[in-house]
């Protein structure tokens, strides 16, 4: 009797994790290629309207930019958490509470001049975020709390604050009773950059880089690689694990909030309750394919910005947009396998299950 | 507040109640093997599509619920490979679950929004129980799933501490090279405990287009998934003590709708926060808790065990 194993490969294959995303790719455009047949669509007419209405041509690829920026900004959330081992699974949350701090400065400085409004908007946003994270922050560095679920019940919590405004507080008088929160004043609204792109494509594309920088070339970055590999490790080299724990994870919420911020000023009209449109648990994925690496987040976060804006424009051919979400989730399930592949291999072994191999 | 509308809250708190626990025990038994599955949402969307189409298909409430059992177990599956087999990082597979669930539920319903039902799970005649006062509409009216829950609660408590295969589960959970050593394929366990939850989310799933609403909409999970997440913290890893949190959760789920019929004056949204925020609550004095005792939670949580690597 014999049975496949998992062997560790001696060396990585070469080009892993692009390889693997590209393997990904395939895997779910050949699973979308099953669906559109079997709804009775054309699937190559589908897939290069996708990439026509995202990457087509100058305005498209400013409709995907500014999708990226949510994206990249939550995926770079969580590989700042990710980078020392912890799991944000919150930036779904602190994207609302940064929205919420930047309406609520959008509120009380309509009449400010727009660059000090839009730069209070964005402080009040990381300042949100930060302060949702605050508390399984503390939690986790103090008492050990796991961040994973603290982090994932607060997202539930500040959806429900967004809706508590809209339907309350912040109910424009003039909505005739909708649960509708005013429209932004213009000069709360970011600048544009070509196109529909907006000027926070610039702001988050600094912010990924300063992180990737930070990351890759400083002590801080340095330590918490070692923090995040081995606890024993980073006490001993007088790392205080506790203080860095509690750090990362604000930032990380802090960084979540800023993408709220960001969306709010440049994409949305108003807060709404669906403003954070599930760009955290998709930035989770983002940074799992970028393997937890400023770098890769904002690569990975502009195809899926690709993938959703084209996913939205197929919606006129009569495709139902849930395609475009199944693509996202095989892209990642595909990327694993290959990624475990490229790091194992299959061995048939001969013996019994209670045998010991490797 | 009127005698009708009390029992009403009451009726509808059991019936919430039944919907989380099958759910939360299903994610409950998962996480007892070792395997954290973030993925109830998708997979009680992906039960939720499957019962309502097939009952749209067939007209059999049961073979509805079957499939829908079958669906769940089977995506449930997916994220077993992944995590089991595969070992990849158990936080980022649920998740993507979740979402692969909501898209694909969405797509295989399209065609069903705004469809009447083709099959319902209608409240259990128990003859002269059901006209009793209060206890009749709470207790003895309510859908087959309700009684399937208690049923389900018993089981797994019974096999999980009662049985041999229930020790080799906890011990997967525990310690998986322990269970290793002891002669239980640890994949094996796993992977039966991630189905058997996937199954449990899908049959919850289906609770809600066979029986509570019966229709399909998009979104018809609308977070509950996360509800039964939590649930399994807040009950400590105990069927019955989950079943308390149900009852509670669903106490505020049955209130959202009624505040204003009873003149509180207090939002209805605010409270949707509590199950939430109780359970924030509840793990952060387990943690103060386990400094002095083992903790609650199953130790290997989360872990991927390859033997290879032991």
């Amino acid at each position: 009797m014999s049975r496949p194993v998992l062997v560790r490969r001696e060396q990585v294959l070469r080009g892993g994790q692009p390889l693997a995303f590209g393997i990904g790719l395939c895997v779910a455009l050949l699973v979308g290629l099953v669906l559109l047949v079997g709804s009775g669509h054309d699937p190559l007419r589908v897939y290069g309207r996708m990439f026509e209405a995202s990457l087509g041509d100058p305005r498209a690829w400013s409709v995907t930019l500014n999708r990226a920026v949510p994206l990249g900004l939550a995926g770079l959330a969580v590989a700042v958490a990710g980078s020392m081992g912890l799991w944000n699974i919150g930036a779904e949350g602190q994207i609302m509470a940064g929205a919420i701090g930047a309406a609520w400065i959008a509120r009380i400085g309509g009449e400010w001049p727009s660059p000090v409004l839009i730069t209070a908007m964005l402080a009040a946003a990381i300042l949100g975020g930060g302060l949702l994270a605050l508390g399984p922050a503390v939690a986790r560095a103090r008492i050990g709390v796991n961040e994973i679920i603290t982090t994932l019940m607060l997202n539930e919590v500040a959806i429900r604050l967004v809706q508590w405004l809209v339907h309350g507080r912040w109910k424009d008088p003039g909505s005739n009773n909708f649960p509708l929160a005013p429209m932004l004043p213009d000069n709360a609204r970011l600048p544009g950059l070509f196109e529909r792109a907006h000027f926070g494509v610039v702001l988050a594309g600094v912010v990924i880089a300063l992180f990737g920088v930070a990351a890759s070339r400083t002590a801080w970055g340095y330590e918490l690689r070692v923090a995040g590999s081995s606890g024993a490790t980073a006490r001993y080299a007088g790392i205080s694990l506790e203080r860095k724990v509690m750090t990362v994870l604000i930032l990380s919420g802090g960084v979540a909030g800023f993408a709220g911020g960001i969306e709010l000023s440049g994409a949305a009209d108003r807060i709404t309750e669906g403003l954070s449109n599930g760009f955290g648990f998709a930035g989770i994925i983002v940074a799992a394919l970028a393997l937890m690496r400023p770098s890769g987040v904002a690569a990975v976060a502009l195809l899926f910005g690709a993938v959703q804006i084209g996913g939205q424009s197929i919606q006129t051919m009569g495709v139902s947009s849930s395609v475009s979400t199944i693509l996202q989730a095989l892209i990642l399930f595909g990327a694993i396998a290959a990624g475990v592949l490229s790091r194992y291999r299959v061995e048939m072994v001969a013996g019994e299950a209670t045998e010991v191999t490797g | 507040m009127t005698e009708a509308s009390l029992v009403g809250l009451l009726e509808a708190t059991v019936s919430f109640g039944a919907l989380l626990y099958l759910a939360a025990l299903g994610e409950m038994v998962a996480e007892k093997a070792g395997i954290l599955n973030l993925g109830v949402e998708g997979m009680m969307a992906m039960g939720a599509v499957t019962g309502f189409v097939v009952a749209l298909h067939s007209g059999d409430p049961w073979v509805a619920l079957l499939a829908a059992v079958a669906a769940g177990a089977a995506v449930g599956l997916l994220h077993g490979f992944f995590t089991v087999v595969l070992g990849a990082e158990q936080v980022v597979s649920g998740l993507s679950l979740t979402i692969l669930g909501l898209g694909l539920s969405a797509y295989l319903g399209r065609g069903s929004v705004g469809r009447p039902a083709g099959a319902e799970l209608v409240g259990v005649d128990w003859g002269p129980l059901t006209d009793l006062p209060w206890a009749g509409p709470v207790l003895f009216g309510q859908s087959p799933l309700v009684y399937l829950a208690v049923v389900a609660g018993f089981a797994t408590w019974f096999v999980l501490w009662r049985t041999r295969l229930g020790l080799a589960v906890r011990a997967a959970g525990e310690s998986a090279s322990t269970a290793d050593a002891a002669g239980h394929s640890v994949a094996g366990i796993r992977l039966a405990a991630v189905a058997v939850g996937g199954g449990l989310a899908g049959a919850a799933g289906a609770y809600l287009t066979l029986s509570l609403t019966p229709q399909w909409v998009e979104g018809v999970v609308a977070g509950r998934g996360w509800i039964a997440v939590a649930l399994v913290i807040f009950g400590a890893w105990r069927p019955g003590r989950v079943a308390i949190g149900a009852l509670l959760f669903g106490l505020t789920l049955a209130l959202k709708t009624r505040l204003q019929t009873f003149g509180v004056d207090f939002s209805p949204i605010l409270l949707s926060m509590l199950p939430y925020l109780l359970t924030v609550g509840v793990l952060v004095v387990i943690s103060i808790r386990s400094r002095n005792r083992p903790s609650p939670s199953p130790a290997a949580l989360g872990i991927a065990y390859r033997r290879e690597e032991r």
